[in-house]
C-alpha cells in the first residue's frame, strides 16, 4: 500500500530514535519506538531504521523490548547481519530472574528465522526444556518446532525428539499439547507423532484439563489410533462420551470426528453418536455468530448427515427456515437443507416459505430459492409448478430466468410436467434478458416445440436479432432449437431456418457457430430421417434421483470429511455456480452411485470442461474426425452438457 | 495451523497485520477484496474462500473483517471460534471493537496477539489470564503511567496459570461481597402475515458480576430447569452435576462473565408478547401505495412493554413516505429504503398506530420487510427460566445476592 510522505517519516522517526536527549528519558523513547511501530502497521516500510531499533532492545523496560521485539520479527530476514547483534540481549535475557522476561526472549529468538542464528538459539532452547517456569517449557516447545521450520532438511536430533516425548507427562497441559503440535511437525515425514496405547491413554484422561484449543488437538491426533480390541474402544468411547455434547461447537465436531473414525466398522455406535450431537449441532446453527452457523449449516447438508440419517432433523426443519437479517450465503445453505428435509406433512409449509424467499432483495437468494423449488418439484411436481408459473406473473427479470431455467431442468427430471411448462412459456420472452435464461427458453421451445403453438414465432425474433447478439451460447442453442422446430413444424420454420444457416454460414464471425451451422446443412443433405435420429434424441432422464425415497447413505462415506474444510469449499464452488445461473451445475450432482453413471463414461467426462467455453473443443474435433459425423455431432444438441455422452448414436 | 492475520476495514484498508509463522505479502488478501466487491454487502462476504496456495477464514465483527490465513488443513469452526475469541478479548480490554479503538491500542492489540497464539497455535486465551499478563488500559492508570512512566505489563508470572483454577486468581478481597445475575432472553421469533408464529425460539443467557472474597463454591439451582434445550457453560461449571441434578455448581471467575447461555425452541412454550396488524398496499393505477399499522399487546401478563421500535425495509422503490403516528415519530431514509418508527412504551388502552401514504416509482419489486425490537423488562412469563436459589459453600461471610430478568426482541420478523 503506498502511504504518502512514508520517506519523511521515516526520516524524522530515524532523528528521534538516535537522539541522545531522547534515548535518556525512557517514557519519550518508548513513544517514538511506538511511533516506529504505527507507521508499520500502516503499511510504511520502516526497514531502513532496524540499526537504530536494534539498539533500542538493549533495555529493562518490557514494553520496550516487546515493541522493538515485534519490529525485529517483521525485518529481520531483510536484515540478517544486524540481527546477529539481537542475539547477544536476547541469550542475556534468558537468563533472567523473571519468567516472563525469559519466555519472551525464548519466543522472539524463535520468531527471528533465520538460519544463520541456529547455532545460537540450540542452546537456550535446550536449557528452557528444563525450566522451572511452565510458560517457559511451552515457548522452548515449540521453539523446536519453529527451528525445525527453519531447515525442514536437517537431521532431526533424536536426543530432542525423546525429551519432547518425555515432555508429554509434563504436569502442564498446555505443555503437553504443545509438544503433540511440536512433534507433529518435527516428524512429519514420519507421518507424524507415534501414539501407542500408553500415550493414547495418557491424553484421553488428562483432556479435562486443557483448554478446548488442546482438547481439539488431541482428538486430532489421536484420529490415527486404532484400539487393539473391542473392550479398550468401547472404553475409550465412555471416556469421550462428555465432550461429545460439548458446549463449545469446535471440541463437539472434534469428538464427533473422532467418534467416526474409531467406530467406522460399528454404524449402530456411530449413528447413536449422531443421535446425541444433534442439539449441540442445531445449537451452532443458532448460533449468534453467523460464520458459526454456516459452518455447522454445510457440515450438515454437504457431510450428507441427513441422507445418512434422513430422520435426524426432520423434526427441526423450522431451525432451518431463514430470518430477513441473515447473509445471502447462510439463506442458500439453509434453502440446500430444506430441499433435502421435504416430506408428505412438512411440504406446504416449506413450498409456503420458499416463495416468499423467491421475492428476495438479493437476486443470488432468489435464484437459489426458485432452484429450490425446482428441486422439490421433481417429488411434488404440481405444487411446485404452480408456485413457479406464479413467479413468472411478476416479470421480474432475473425471476423469469431462473424460473425458465428451473422449468428446463424440472421438465427434464419429470417429462410429465412439459404440457402446464408449454403453457406457462408464452410471452416470458419479452422479459427475459440474460443469456442463460434464453438458452432455456430456446432448448423448451426445441424440444416441445409442437406444444407451444407461438413458437415459431417467438423463435423468428431471435433470428432476426441474431446480427446484434452477442452471448456464443445463445446462438448454438438458437441453431439447435431452429432444426429441432423445422423437424416438427417444417411448413412454418422452413424459411427462418434457411435465413439462419446463411447468416450463420456467410456472415457469423465466431468459428464454432459457423462450423455448426456446416455441420447441420451437411446433415440436411443427408436426409430426414438421418437429420431426426441425430436430432430427436431423449427428452428426459427419468432416472435421474427423486428426492424421496433414496436410499441412505453410509457414513463412511462422509465420516473423513468431517470437520475439515471439504464441506466448506465444496459450498463455495456451489454457490458459485448457482450464482452464475449455469444450468449444468444446478442439475447435475456428480453421485457415484446413482444410476446414470452405469451409461456414463466417467473419463470422457472428466475431460469435458463444462459452460459455454466448453463447445469449442469438441467442435474442433468434427473437423477432424470428419468421417463420422454423425457420432459426433449429436454431441452439441444432447442436454444437459456434461451429460451428453450417454446419447451416443450408434455408429 | 493460523499463519497470520489481517484486520481490514469497512473501506477494505489492512490496518493491521500479524504473522505467527513466516512473513505472507498482503497481496493475498486480494482473493478476499475481489469477494467482497462481488458481495456488494460486507455481510454476505462468504467466511471460507480458496485461493491457490491458502485458506482464508475471515469473520465479520462490529464493520471489522478479521481475515486469517491458513496453508494446512484444519477444522474450520476451531478458526472461526478462535477468531471470535480474538474480537471478544479486544471487545472485553477496550469496551468496543472498532477500528477506532484498535488503532489508538495497536501495541496492546500487538502484545494480545503476541500471547494467544505462538506459531499459529492457541496459547493463552482465557480473559482473566490475558489481563493478568497485559493490563486492560483504564483512564487513571494512564494518566498515572504518562506520570511515572511505568507500563500496563504485569510485572509478575499470571497466578493463574499455576493455580488449580485457571480462571480465578487467588488471594481476592472486597469488603463487600456481592453476587448480581442477570437473566436475558431474547425472542428471535418470524410471524407471519396472518399473525401466527412460522418459528419462535428464546435465546437466553446469564451474566454474572461476582465479587466474592477468596475461593468461593457457589450452586445456582433453577425452578424450571427442564426448559433448557441445549445450554453451554463458561469452563468454570462442572457439568457432571448439570447432568445429574440440574444445578449449577461452579468456583467463579472473578468480576463480570458470561455464566451460561441457553435455547429454548420448543414452539409452544415461547409466547410472544406483542401482535402486529398490518396492511400495506401498492395501487396499479397510480404511483403510490397506502401503509397501515397497529401494534397491541398480547401475553404480557400486566408488565409493560418499553422501547418498542419498529423498523421497515421498504423496497427500492418507495420514493417517501407521509404517515401519521399516533404515538412515537417516524423516520424514513431515502438512500437506504428504512422507516423506523420509534414508538417507546406500549400502552394498551390506546393502541399506537402509523398510517398514511406513499409514494413510489411505477415498478414496484418486493415485499417490505419488517422487523421490530421491543425491551419488557421484569417480565415473568410461563416461560421464563427461573432462579430458586444461590448457595455458597467454602467461605464463611454472607454475601448479598441479586438476579434480574429481562426479555428483549432479538431478531422479531413480521412479514408480509
Amino acid at each position: 500500500m503506498p502511504y504518502l510522505g512514508g520517506e519523511d517519516t521515516v526520516r524524522e522517526l530515524r532523528r528521534a530514535l538516535s537522539n541522545p536527549n531522547v534515548q535518556s528519558d525512557q517514557l519519550r523513547y518508548r513513544n517514538t519506538i511506538l511511533k516506529v511501530i504505527r507507521a508499520m502497521s500502516q503499511g510504511v516500510d520502516v526497514s531502513g531504521l532496524f540499526s537504530d531499533m536494534v539498539k533500542a532492545c538493549a533495555t529493562v523496560d518490557i514494553v520496550q523490548k516487546k515493541l522493538v521485539y515485534v519490529f525485529l520479527c517483521s525485518y529481520a530476514a531483510l536484515n540478517p547481519e544486524l540481527s546477529l547483534l539481537v542475539i547477544n540481549t536476547l541469550r542475556k535475557d534468558c537468563q533472567d530472574p523473571n519468567p516472563m522476561v525469559r519466555s519472551l526472549a525464548l519466543r522472539n529468538m524463535t520468531n527471528l528465522r533465520l538460519p544463520s542464528l541456529m547455532e545460537y538459539v540450540e542452546q537456550p532452547l535446550t536449557a528452557g526444556l528444563r525450566d522451572r517456569a511452565a510458560c517457559v517449557r511451552r515457548v522452548a516447545v515449540l521453539g523446536w518446532a519453529k527451528l525445525h521450520n527453519l531447515q525442514p532438511n536437517s537431521e532431526i536430533d533424536a536426543a530432542v525428539v525423546n525429551e519432547l516425548y518425555s515432555l508429554l507427562r509434563d504436569p502442564d497441559p498446555v505443555v503437553m499439547v504443545n509438544c503433540l503440535r511440536a512433534l507433529e511437525e518435527i516428524l512429519k515425514e514420519e507421518g507424524g507423532i507415534a501414539i501407542n496405547k500408553p500415550i493414547t491413554h495418557h491424553l484421553l484422561n488428562r483432556l479435562k484439563e486443557s483448554d478446548v484449543w488442546g482438547q481439539c488437538e488431541v482428538l486430532r491426533i489421536l484420529q490415527r489410533y486404532r484400539p487393539q480390541s473391542e473392550d479398550e474402544l468401547f472404553d475409550i468411547l465412555s471416556l469421550l462420551d462428555a465432550s461429545l455434547v460439548s458446549p463449545h461447537p469446535q471440541v463437539m465436531a472434534a469428538t464427533l470426528s473422532l467418534f467416526l473414525s474409531l467406530c467406522s466398522g460399528l454404524p449402530a455406535v456411530s449413528l447413536a453418536a449422531l443421535e446425541r450431537v444433534r442439539g449441540p449441532l442445531l445449537a451452532a446453527c443458532g448460533s449468534v455468530s453467523r460464520e458459526l452457523r454456516f459452518t455447522a449449516l454445510c457440515h450438515i447438508q454437504v457431510s450428507l448427515l441427513l441422507r445418512s440419517l434422513p430422520g435426524l432433523m426432520g423434526a427441526h426443519y423450522k431451525r432451518f427456515f431463514c430470518g430477513y437479517a441473515e447473509p445471502a450465503y447462510i439463506k442458500q445453505r439453509k434453502m440446500q437443507v430444506l430441499v433435502e428435509l421435504v416430506n408428505d406433512d412438512n411440504v406446504t409449509m416449506l413450498l409456503d416459505e420458499l416463495k416468499g424467499y423467491c421475492t428476495d432483495v438479493n437476486t443470488d437468494t432468489a435464484q437459489a430459492a426458485i432452484s429450490a423449488i425446482g428441486r422439490i418439484g421433481r417429488s411434488y411436481s404440481d405444487r411446485c409448478l404452480e408456485i413457479l408459473t406464479g413467479l413468472l406473473a411478476l416479470k421480474q427479470e432475473h425471476i423469469t430466468s431462473a424460473v425458465v431455467q428451473t422449468m428446463r431442468d424440472l421438465v427434464w427430471v419429470c417429462p410429465q410436467c412439459s404440457d402446464t411448462v408449454c403453457l406457462a412459456l408464452e410471452g416470458c420472452e419479452e422479459t427475459l434478458q440474460d443469456s442463460q435464461g434464453r438458452q432455456a427458453l430456446l432448448w423448451l421451445l426445441g424440444v416441445y416445440g409442437e406444444q407451444v403453438s407461438s413458437a415459431p414465432y417467438t423463435l423468428e425474433v431471435f433470428i432476426d436479432g441474431v446480427r446484434s447478439e452477442v452471448s456464443l451460447g445463445v446462438k448454438m442453442e438458437l441453431l439447435t432449437t431452429t432444426m429441432r422446430l423445422f423437424l416438427c413444424r417444417p411448413a412454418e420454420t422452413q424459411d427462418m431456418l434457411g435465413r439462419l444457416l446463411h447468416y450463420c454460414i456467410e456472415e457469423e464471425p465466431d468459428m464454432c457457430v459457423r462450423d455448426q451451422a456446416l455441420l447441420y446443412y451437411r446433415l440436411l443433405h443427408c436426409g430426414i430421417e438421418e437429420t431426426q435420429k441425430v436430432l430427436q434424441g431423449r427428452r428426459s432422464d427419468p432416472s435421474l434421483g427423486v428426492l424421496i425415497g433414496r436410499p441412505s447413505e453410509p457414513i463412511s462415506q462422509w465420516a473423513c470429511s468431517f470437520n475439515t474444510l471439504e464441506p466448506l469449499r465444496q459450498g463455495t464452488v456451489e454457490t458459485d455456480s448457482t450464482s452464475r445461473g449455469s444450468p449444468e451445475h444446478v442439475t447435475f450432482e456428480p453421485k457415484p452411485n446413482t444410476d446414470l453413471s452405469d451409461t456414463l463414461n466417467c473419463s470422457q467426462v472428466e475431460k469435458v470442461p463444462s459452460g459455454e467455453t466448453g463447445r469449442t473443443p469438441f467442435l474442433a474435433r468434427i473437423h477432424t474426425d470428419t468421417h463420422k459425423p454423425l457420432f459426433l455431432a449429436s454431441l452439441p444438441f444432447s442436454y444437459p452438457f456434461n451429460k451428453c455422452l450417454c446419447f451416443y448414436m450408434p455408429i | 495451523m493460523i499463519h497470520s492475520l489481517f484486520l481490514i476495514n469497512h473501506s477494505g484498508d489492512i490496518f493491521l497485520e500479524k504473522h505467527w509463522k513466516s512473513v505472507i505479502s498482503r497481496s493475498v488478501c486480494d482473493y478476499f477484496f475481489e469477494a467482497r466487491e462481488k458481495a456488494v454487502d460486507p455481510e454476505n462476504v462468504p467466511p471460507v474462500l480458496q485461493t491457490p496456495h491458502h485458506y482464508l477464514i475471515s469473520i465479520y465483527r462490529g464493520k471489522l473483517f478479521f481475515l486469517s490465513v491458513i496453508q494446512t488443513e484444519v477444522a474450520p469452526l476451531f478458526v472461526i471460534e478462535f477468531l471470535h475469541r480474538v474480537a471478544d478479548t479486544i471487545q472485553d480490554y477496550f469496551g468496543e471493537c472498532s477500528e477506532g479503538i484498535i488503532k489508538d491500542n495497536i501495541v496492546t492489540v500487538y502484545e494480545l496477539l503476541e500471547e494467544m497464539l505462538d506459531n499459529g497455535f492457541p496459547l493463552a486465551t482465557e480473559s482473566n489470564v490475558l489481563k493478568e499478563m497485559i493490563r486492560p488500559p483504564t483512564i487513571l492508570r494512564s494518566v498515572v503511567n504518562t506520570l511515572t512512566g511505568s507500563s500496563n505489563v504485569g510485572d509478575t508470572l499470571p497466578t493463574g496459570q499455576l493455580s488449580n483454577v485457571p480462571w480465578r486468581r487467588a488471594g481476592v478481597k472486597y469488603t463487600n461481597n456481592e453476587a448480581y445475575f442477570d437473566v436475558i432472553e431474547e425472542i428471535d421469533a418470524i410471524l407471519d402475515k396472518s399473525g401466527t408464529t412460522v418459528f419462535a425460539e428464546i435465546q437466553g443467557v446469564i451474566e454474572a458480576c461476582v465479587r466474592l472474597t477468596g475461593m468461593p463454591d457457589l450452586t445456582l439451582s433453577f425452578m424450571n430447569p427442564r426448559l433448557l434445550d441445549d445450554v453451554s457453560f463458561h469452563p468454570c461449571v462442572r457439568f457432571k452435576r448439570w447432568e445429574s441434578e440440574r444445578v449449577l455448581s461452579f468456583i467463579p471467575p472473578d468480576g463480570n462473565f458470561t455464566l451460561m447461555n441457553y435455547h429454548v425452541s420448543s414452539q409452544n412454550l415461547v409466547a410472544i408478547p406483542v401482535y402486529v396488524k398490518q396492511s400495506i398496499s401498492f395501487f396499479e393505477t397510480g404511483p403510490c401505495g397506502r401503509l397501515d399499522i397497529t401494534i397491541g399487546p398480547k401475553q404480557t401478563m400486566g408488565k409493560t412493554v418499553e422501547n418498542m421500535m419498529v423498523t421497515i425495509h421498504m423496497p427500492k422503490a418507495v420514493l417517501n413516505a407521509n404517515l401519521t403516528a399516533t404515538q412515537g415519530t417516524y423516520t424514513y431514509d431515502l438512500t437506504t429504503k428504512v422507516l423506523v418508527w420509534d414508538i417507546g412504551k406500549l400502552n394498551p388502552q390506546k393502541l399506537p398506530n402509523l398510517r398514511g401514504s406513499l409514494s413510489t416509482q411505477l415498478a414496484i419489486s418486493g415485499n417490505p420487510r419488517y422487523i421490530m425490537t421491543l425491551k419488557l423488562s421484569q417480565l415473568m412469563l410461563v416461560d421464563c427460566l427461573k432462579v430458586s436459589r444461590l448457595d455458597m459453600y467454602g467461605e464463611k461471610y454472607k454475601p448479598f445476592k441479586g438476579v434480574k430478568y429481562l426479555t428483549k426482541a432479538g431478531k422479531f420478523q413480521v412479514r408480509t
